[in-house]
């Protein structure tokens, strides 16, 4: 037994590996072949201004004369031994400029996150319990239509109500100048694009506990439950939420990365400094370092977040060891 | 039932097939009623005003009897770019479906028609795509096709949204190819995309109906998306999407028309097609509760 699991580790680990290496070529590949200039990143406005000698010394020292695989290949060797390189615009390590970031994406994604979580199932439940009843009726068409409103459009007009008439509220930034260990001023901060964090993901999650939760209440013990003289309510909470959560945790845990990192308009409408936003600009102006850094890490986490998720699905559900690959869906 | 046997017995008595629940069928009237208004209102071809045409006399004015949407920053009438700009807006979403779901069946059926160590590994290649974040993948993905325009554009949106219908096509293809009339198509030599188009396409299309009316939404949302940060088309190219991408300049002067009438259209047709769409799946599935 257990040299099956030391076996099944193994094998899920060399997959992953596999996969991330693969993940690294396609984006090294692709961030090439992009438009945008690595020197206008490193240099900024002078770029333009550089004489073509200039150019040429500048390109040889970043290394970007040397053929495609000759870079990935040097890319990867210093990798392997923790060194992401540097960013061509900040001047520091990859994982510097990365680690200024997280505290702010993970604050802004972490809450949003752990807001969906919690709220989707009420919702959802609630829903199912008064099918097609006004209540239903009314939070689905709320739902649809905070799931239909564009991200952007809902921060701007969030903004223009909450910030521009009303003046109640910042409409960018983290914090207030100077401010940065300040709490009240990173909450007021924070309401405007976590709102918009939330109310775009919520109904997603809640629909589907509702429509799951409604095909459980098709199934026959629900009929045999409802002989015996259990309460709906007993049915709906002790049965049928049963049958449902587990799918929902899986599908939760491969929702993190993509709550997390999902949240890149929000950012770049709020001027937010996080990941999301720091991912643009590299992939426009050609910093390749932050870019295959940003890139692996969102993908290492999307990757493991599925494999852990299969994993306890398998324990919990032994019907989805056959099945291929995880039910995994791009969000946002 | 053989009916050489038929006379040994008397006919076995007609039984009345139980009659059906009742479910009564709704159809979202408004959602088509609006979606057709907004249709061929991008379609006429007669506009109250040039969309393109800067008047600079006249920037940045409220809604008012000559311009009933008024203008936006550059003078240009927003009533006519409202009607113009849909047009882009649709039919990149539309054109993006039908890249999406072809890809999609293409790479689904292949997948589930493939050895099992090649669909693994196919499967394995989809979830590395989905691990990048869309947006950054089609910004990548953009930057080999040169300069955005309105096909190129569609292309791209559409060369990155079909995962979830592969997925599908893929389980159903896997149900459909140990069926009798597979084999058979087979057995007579049929090719794959002949069994593709003749018999596994037909069973296909109820399954991922749902999916492909998402994917118009999605592709309309990434259009508008990507065009409001300045990664797809260009400004000049009015769509709902480009119009919005002057709204930081809009929210200063809080000129509310600029940000609230694209948008407020944009999300009506995303609202129409959604409703459609779960419309569709409802009439598709539709079973009575036994709570």
């Amino acid at each position: 037994m257990s040299r099956n699991l030391v076996w099944y580790c193994l094998k899920k680990l060399l997959l992953f590996f596999l996969s991330m290496l693969l993940l690294s070529l396609a984006v090294f590949c692709a961030a090439h072949f992009a438009p945008g200039d690595p020197l206008v990143s490193y240099y900024g406005e002078r770029a333009e201004k550089l004489t073509p000698e200039e150019r040429a010394q500048a390109e040889e020292r970043l290394g970007l004369y040397d053929p495609l695989h000759t870079q990935y290949l040097r890319w990867l060797s210093n990798a392997l031994r923790g060194d992401f390189g540097m960013s061509y615009k900040y001047k520091t390590g990859v994982l510097e400029v990365i680690g200024k970031r997280l505290n702010n994406t993970l604050l802004l994604g972490g809450t949003g996150f752990l807001l969906i979580f919690l709220l989707s199932p009420v919702l959802g439940i609630l829903c199912a319990r008064f099918e097609d009843k006004p209540l239903d009726r009314l939070l689905c068409w709320a739902g649809s239509l905070s799931s239909c409103i564009p991200e952007f459009w809902l921060s701007l007009t969030l903004i223009l109500v909450f910030s521009v008439w009303l003046r109640l509220l910042p409409s960018s930034g983290a914090y207030a100048v100077g401010k940065a260990g300040d709490w009240e001023s990173r909450l007021t901060h924070l309401i405007l694009p976590l709102a918009v964090v939330v109310l775009s993901h919520l109904w997603y999650y809640a629909y589907m506990i509702r429509n799951q939760l409604l095909e459980e209440v098709r199934a026959n013990y629900v009929l045999l439950a409802k002989t015996k003289g259990l309460s709906r309510r007993q049915i709906l909470l002790r049965h049928c939420l049963r049958n449902v959560l587990p799918p929902y945790f899986s599908m939760m845990a491969v929702a993190v990365p993509h709550i997390l990192g999902g949240t890149y308009v929000v950012e770049t409408v709020f001027s937010y400094p996080g990941l999301g936003a720091l991912s643009y600009e590299s992939a426009r102006n050609q910093d390749t370092h932050l870019l295959m850094a940003l890139c692996l890490l969102s993908g290492g986490a999307v990757m493991l977040c599925s494999m852990l998720a299969q994993a306890v699905n398998e324990r919990v559900d032994p019907r989805t060891r056959s099945g291929g690959g995880m039910e995994v869906e791009r969000r946002g | 039932m053989d009916d050489r046997f038929a006379w040994a017995g008397p006919p076995p008595a007609e039984v009345p097939p139980e009659p059906p629940k009742r479910i009564p069928l709704e159809i979202p009237w408004i959602s088509w009623f609006v979606l057709a208004v907004l249709l061929l209102g991008c379609l006429c071809p007669v506009l109250p005003k040039d969309p393109a045409y800067m008047d600079l006399a006249h920037t940045s004015l409220p809604p008012s009897r000559a311009f009933w949407f008024g203008t936006d920053a550059m003078g240009r009438d927003i009533f006519s770019m409202i009607w113009y700009g849909g047009r882009i807006s649709l039919f990149t979403g539309f054109a993006a479906a039908a890249v999406s779901t072809l890809a999609g069946i293409v790479f689904g059926a292949a997948s589930g028609f493939a050895p099992r160590w090649a669909d693994a590994l196919l499967m394995r290649l989809t979830e590395i795509l989905l691990s990048i974040p869309g947006l950054l993948l089609i910004l990548l993905l953009q930057g080999t096709l040169g300069k955005p325009n309105v096909v190129s554009l569609s292309l791209v949106i559409g060369a990155t949204g079909w995962t979830g219908i592969a997925k599908v096509v893929r389980t159903e293809v896997l149900r459909l190819r140990e069926s009798g009339f597979v084999a058979a198509a087979q057995c007579m030599g049929g090719g794959f995309f002949h069994i593709l188009r003749r018999h596994l396409a037909p069973n296909l299309l109820p399954s991922i109906l749902f999916m492909v009316v998402m994917n118009v939404r999605s592709a309309i949302l990434t259009e508008s998306t990507l065009s409001f940060l300045g990664l797809g088309l260009p400004l000049e190219v009015i769509s709902w999407g480009s119009m919005l991408s002057l709204a930081e300049t809009a929210l200063l002067s809080g000129a509310w028309w600029m940000i609230l009438i694209p948008g407020g259209f944009l999300t009506a047709a995303l609202l129409c097609v959604t409703s459609i769409g779960s419309g569709l799946r409802r009439w598709l599935n539709r079973e009575q509760s036994n709570l």
